[in-house]
């Protein structure tokens, strides 16, 4: 027997030597909060993506990570899996006495509504999930106008382009923001350029893989910048940061990010990202838990900010002019002058 | 007897052992407690009614699918195909379970249990009558089926049975009907029961009819039962329709006894997991239910093992792999323990990947 | 290869070319994107398809590509972001497909593990393995693989644009398609692998030594594999996500049968499938129909499931007749 544990032992030692070879590099992800000086605890569950996914979900995460260190509560996230736990995942937080719960994503409406009805004294975050049916006083959906941020870019980018051809690499019009960001972005690029040709594309498989499918991003793009467009918009998640980085390849192209400032996310980009259609999730979330923390959020709908990011490197590419006419665009757009086309804004 | 059965469930248990703890040494490598993570994911997967009711659903669709692989390989054939048959499955049952009311329960949830379960046999018999009639291998056919089937449900639940109750709603279905609902006894979903029900016929079909006996002959020896005067041809065909209706009845039971509609993208991944658990069950009908068990259990408890122990989900996959790995090559497992077991045969399946 | 099947396939040639002039013809600037497009797409399909042959052609079944592809990726993003080197992350990511493919073999010959099983095994374990070890915070840190001109040869209409203008990698795997196939069937080794392929009993009595080489061929067989995890991750995307190989792996599998196992042939099932992605994309930037995307995209799967089953009807594939059994010296 002694020799079956020697045996057993060698090959643990083993894994034990590999799992530390990969691991010895790993820096630990801040999950926790630091101190807690307040009771009051924040969950977060995300969307079946991680909350180091360079996008919506990350967002939210900074959000209420920020929320948490001003107020000094506890933060705590759960990834989701499949989309069949969002309930248990919610439950969790609901057994570990969570006062605000945040649930991102649009998949997760439902089961969200579910449990704010049945928890009345816990108060709960949806991002992306519009309230249509009805107001929950517990429970403020964040909801983003998709569409005028992905015009402001289309505007940006009709006046950028000189071969007058704009191309959009795309998740999938099976989830509606992306549709909203493709119509904005379009008749956005019409709207300062009326010349302008727009081609546009969907990743032409199911939703599971329409954001994670970074090759064909890369190669749409490539074939989309191979007919003359000279400024892209890469949207939906990784498969959108795959357009994004093959634009960067080549000298001279503009590409224009989703969601967040790309900027950061995804550096490679950096070469040709102007700017990024952005939804401000981070801020959205966080004042949204602020207001929950001091007792006056309201149920029902909440409008999150949207905008360009900074131009970044390209501060001296968009003139004073452009400026100029992206402000009378904003303008137009929240005095409501100015529609985006996209019909359900 | 019961020293036989001794000696099967030992490799496995071990293989099981061994798995979880390697895993706990990456766990302790990422700076978690083992011990906290696999409280958690037990804890999560079975402290509690509702715990138990999540492992049971996880496991269903595992089963489903481990069985429409393990069918399939009993004729040689590799159904790589799950995942296509089990979104037809389900999308068909959602379209059956809202699409028709005012039938009372008796007749509308077996109805739709049909339909998604015929639908799946139609595709997974496009394989095989391919297969049959002009030699397409059923490898390439099934994965590409995969795809098409993706699409071809995602249009159905974004455009003709698109659930137009509100703006702006992702692509699914309505909710099914009440009258098509499957029902979930306390902790126990009876889709899970039929699961197991379903399990036992497969195992009775391939042990004690002459057409289970037809299906392992052209399994074994393609010549020889062609010889004896089996039509390979059709034992090909009904072989993959009844291994895609076992995959479509478990995209039929999600639909209909877990998430009440069909929703683009929510069953992603589930038929893939077929191969896994059919693999684990060494193909046999019986096996495959403390199989899906097992990964049913890992995976109803991975969320809260993350919650608890900081532990990023993914691990179960690899400790799927490593139990795999070891249920495999039990050479490695008999080095370790040191016990001689002449009555475990290695599994071969690969013999029958060949197509003539 | 039958005088039919020949016949079908010189007619299938002489159409695409013709349509793909007469596309040229009409407008330029889309046919070059659509052939850049394929040729885009059918390089990492090609690579897999290699790997599966190297394999299937000495007995081995390996489901396992897909997971060769993103654990190579994985590591050849590793190693250029850790050290700014993309010629570092290339080997790092050939590999790691060496490793894996050794890894096959040790469980497919060494332990007799059923070979099905064994590509599972390396597929799950990539995925978990990647997901957990994924930093959140690394990128790339230099820009991935751009295009080189080969001189004059890249100012051939079409054709220098769609082949003489791409980046590095892309050039490597053409030379090595070319390679493969003449050592394949043209040399000592090929001859070896075929035989032990489809007949290890007599191949070891002419003192071939089966298991040794079904070794050493999987182990290689890894290295191009892990070959297109780098292409993917350094020239093809420039980044790394999580299960970015997106099924590829099973797509490359089905090229390497439909190319009836042999380079050129996988190649010409690679432009093919690449083709009818990049077309499909091109229709809907032309918004040529007006059908959803859901079926816009299906055209790549229908048509090789119908060219599959056609070309079975001009002669019937056949697998190596000791493949996926284990060999034991009697």
């Amino acid at each position: 027997m002694t020799s079956t544990w020697r045996r057993l032992f060698a090959l643990l030692a083993v894994f034990g030597l590999l799992a530390a070879a990969c691991g010895s590099d790993d820096s630990d992800s801040a999950s926790e909060a630091e101190a807690e000086t307040v009771d009051f605890k924040i969950g977060l569950v995300t969307d079946t993506g991680k909350v180091d996914d360079k996008s919506f979900n990350q967002s939210a995460w900074e959000g209420a990570q920020q929320a948490a260190a001003v107020i000094g509560a506890e933060v705590d996230y759960i990834e989701t899996e499949a989309s069949k736990d969002y309930e248990a995942n919610i439950q969790l937080f609901l057994d570990d006495g969570a006062n605000v719960i945040v649930t991102v994503g649009f998949g997760m409406g439902e089961a969200t509504i579910a449990a704010a009805n049945a928890h009345p004294d816990v108060l709960f975050i949806g991002v992306d999930q519009g309230q249509w049916g009805g107001v929950i006083p517990n429970l403020a959906g964040l909801i983003f106008p998709e569409d005028k941020s992905g015009f402001l870019a289309g505007a940006l980018a009709g006046m950028l382009t000189e071969s007058n051809i704009v191309g959009a690499v795309l998740g999938t019009d099976l989830v509606p923001p992306v549709v909203a960001f493709k119509e904005g972005w379009e008749n956005g690029a019409r709207y300062t350029n009326p010349s302008v040709k727009t081609i546009s594309t969907y990743h032409p498989g199911g939703i599971d893989v329409a954001f994670g499918d970074p090759e064909w991003g890369a190669t749409t793009s490539r074939q989309v910048i191979d007919q003359g467009a000279d400024i892209i918009f890469g949207a939906g998640g990784s498969t959108g940061n795959g357009a994004l980085i093959e634009v960067a390849a080549t000298e001279g192209l503009y590409c224009v990010g989703v969601d967040t400032d790309q900027w950061t996310t995804v550096p490679e980009a950096q070469p040709c990202l102007v700017t990024s259609a952005m939804k401000l999730i981070d801020i959205g979330v966080a004042s949204l838990i602020a207001d929950a923390y001091a007792g006056v959020m309201e149920g029902g709908n909440s409008i999150g900010e949207v905008g360009l990011a900074p131009y970044h490197d390209f501060e001296s590419t968009v003139t004073a002019e452009m400026r100029a006419t992206l402000d009378e665009v904003l303008a137009g757009l929240t005095d409501g002058s100015i529609s985006t086309g996209y019909p359900l804004s | 007897m019961n020293k036989k059965l001794f000696r099967s469930c030992v490799t496995p248990v071990a293989a099981v052992a061994l798995g979880l703890i390697i895993g706990a040494i990456l766990i302790a490598s990422q700076g978690s407690s083992p011990i906290t993570a696999y409280q958690a994911m037990l804890v999560g997967g079975l402290r509690d009614s509702d715990a138990l009711l999540r492992t049971f659903q996880k496991a269903t669709p595992l089963i489903f699918g481990g069985l429409a692989v393990a069918f399939a390989f009993k004729a040689g054939l590799f159904n790589i195909g799950g995942q296509g048959q089990l979104l037809i499955g389900a999308v068909f049952a959602a379209g059956v379970g809202f699409g028709l009311d005012g039938l009372p329960m008796v007749i509308h949830l077996p109805l739709a249990l049909i339909a998604g379960g015929l639908a799946a046999a139609i595709w997974g018999g496009i394989a095989g009558a391919l297969k049959a009639t002009s030699g397409a291998h059923e490898v390439i056919v099934t994965i590409m089926l995969n795809f098409v089937a993706g699409n071809l449900t995602d249009w159905l639940s974004s455009s003709p049975w698109k659930d137009n109750s509100g703006d702006r709603i992702i692509a699914r279905t309505p909710p099914i009907e009440p009258s098509a609902e499957i029902p979930t006894w306390g902790a126990l979903p009876v889709g899970f029961l039929l699961a197991i029900l379903v399990a036992i016929m497969c195992w009775f079909v391939l042990e004690r009819t002459t057409f289970g006996f037809q299906v392992k002959s052209v399994g074994f020896n393609k010549d020889a039962a062609r010889y004896s005067g089996i039509r390979i041809g059709v034992i090909t065909a009904s072989t993959m329709a009844i291994s895609g209706m076992l995959a479509g009845f478990g995209g039929a039971v999600e639909s209909l006894g877990v998430d009440g509609r069909f929703e683009a993208g929510v069953n992603v991944g589930l038929g893939f997991e077929g191969i896994t658990i059919a693999l684990l069950a060494r193909a046999n009908p019986i096996a495959v239910i403390p199989a899906g068990l097992l990964v049913g259990l890992m995976q109803a408890g991975a969320s809260r093992m993350q919650f608890k122990a900081d532990v990023a989900p993914e691990i179960i996959d690899v400790i799927q792999a490593l139990i795999l790995f070891f249920v495999a090559a039990p050479t490695i497992l008999r080095w370790i323990l040191r016990f001689q077991n002449q009555t475990d045969e290695d599994l071969k399946l690969g013999v029958g990947w060949g197509s003539k | 290869m039958t005088s039919r099947r020949r016949a079908f396939l010189w007619v299938l040639v002489a159409v695409l070319i013709t349509l793909i002039f007469g596309f040229y013809s009409i407008n330029s600037g889309q046919t070059t994107a659509v052939l850049a497009g394929t040729v885009r797409a059918a390089t990492l399909l090609v690579l897999g398809a290699i790997c599966g042959m190297i394999c299937e052609r000495s007995g081995i079944v390996n489901i396992g590509i897909e997971g060769q592809f993103l654990m190579a990726a994985f590591s050849a993003f590793t190693v250029t972001s850790l050290t700014g080197s993309l010629a570092l992350g290339v080997f790092a990511g050939i590999a790691t497909g060496l490793v894996l493919g050794w890894l096959l073999a040790a469980m497919a010959v060494g332990l007799k593990v059923d070979q099905i099983i064994a590509g599972t095994v390396i597929n799950i374990a990539a995925v978990g393995l990647t997901s957990f070890f994924y930093d959140r915070s690394r990128s790339l840190g230099v820009g991935k693989y751009s295009p080189i001109e080969l001189g004059s040869l890249a100012d051939i209409p079409l054709i220098g644009r769609v082949f003489f203008s791409r980046p590095l990698l892309t050039y490597i795997t053409i030379c090595l398609i070319v390679l493969v196939h003449i050592a394949m069937f043209r040399s000592v080794w090929g001859m070896r692998t075929r035989a032990i392929g489809e007949h290890p009993g007599a191949a070891d009595t002419v003192g071939i030594r089966v298991l040794r080489l079904r070794y050493f061929n999987a182990t290689l067989a890894g290295g191009f594999a892990g070959f297109g995890g780098a292409y993917l991750a350094l020239e093809a995307v420039g980044a790394f996500s999580r299960n970015m190989s997106g099924g590829r792996g099973f797509l490359a599998l089905a090229v390497m049968i439909f190319g009836r196992r042999s380079p050129f042939g996988a190649y010409a099932a690679a432009l093919f499938f690449g083709f009818a992605t990049a077309l499909q994309n091109q229709f809907q930037l032309n918004s040529t129909f007006d059908i959803p995307t859901q079926f816009v995209g299906m055209l790549p799967y229908v048509v090789t499931i119908v060219v599959v089953a056609l070309s079975g009807l001009f002669g019937s594939m056949r697998d190596p007749a000791a493949l996926g059994q284990t060999y034991e010296k009697s």
